[in-house]
């Protein structure tokens, strides 16, 4: 019972960054299960996606309740997002990914400070 | 012209996520800000609405597979929901540049773990 309190209270910190930032959760949510308790990276990876569905569709819904949405630039945003992923994964395996990774941390320092400053 | 320019960004933001194995919503919000020129508040709108197809088709594969706990996906969307409700309802009274500010907080955050995250893939390689 108490192990059952404490995975909805993890819920719970996840579910309220995804409605604060517009992000899916799992940038918490996979290191809460791998690390907390006890997931593989994969079964995590695979859990968390089980989440984000239902989170993601609550905070859109409340979003959109208060005209914050765009149903165009979502579907034409999701379209080539969709067809990215599918070719970043691909990519991965060729390109030295943990420079990459570095300099796209380094971009988001940038971007993080340029929205601070506005 | 605009459809167009929307469709490269979630390309770009597409290739991005798949190549360093990061959610969408970090690269597709400052992207709308930056590039498009969304409001904070519809570009966080409109990265939860594109991360609903995105983790969905993800969710199928890796069902199929037999790798999703349910029983804890539940548990753990019980108050995930929960907590969607509360912070996306706090938000919308926020001012823009506010949002933007917390978000920017958010994306410095995660930049800096990126930069100092230790090259993990090698290490599973051997």
């Amino acid at each position: 019972m108490l192990q059952k309190l404490k995975i909805v209270g993890f819920g719970l910190g996840a579910g309220i960054l995804s409605g604060l930032l517009g992000v899916g959760g799992g940038i918490i949510l996979v290191p809460i299960l791998v690390s907390l308790l006890g997931f593989a990276q994969h079964n995590a990876h695979a859990t968390s996606l089980a989440v984000i569905v239902p989170t993601a569709i609550v905070s859109s819904v409340v979003y959109s309740y208060h005209g914050n949405i765009d149903v165009v630039l979502a579907i034409t945003l999701a379209a080539g997002s969709i067809v990215g992923a599918g070719l970043g994964a691909k990519w991965m395996k060729h390109i030295p990914a943990a420079q990459l990774k570095r300099m796209f941390g380094a971009l988001l320092v940038i971007v993080g400070v340029r929205m601070l400053w506005s | 012209m605009v459809i167009a320019v929307s469709i490269l960004a979630g390309l770009a933001a597409g290739i991005l996520s798949g190549l360093l194995g990061v959610g969408g919503g970090i690269v597709l919000v400052p992207m709308m800000v930056f590039i498009l020129g969304v409001s904070q508040h519809i570009a966080q709108g409109v990265s939860l609405l594109v991360i609903i197809p995105t983790a969905a088709s993800g969710l199928w594969h890796l069902h199929k597979e037999k790798l999703v706990d349910y029983k804890t996906a539940a548990l753990l969307s019980l108050g995930a929901i929960a907590g969607a409700m509360l912070s996306a309802n706090f938000v919308q009274s926020l001012p823009a540049a506010e949002l933007k500010k917390i978000f920017g907080v958010f994306v410095i955050i995660m930049g800096g773990r990126m930069i100092f995250a230790k090259p993990r893939a090698k290490a599973e390689n051997k």
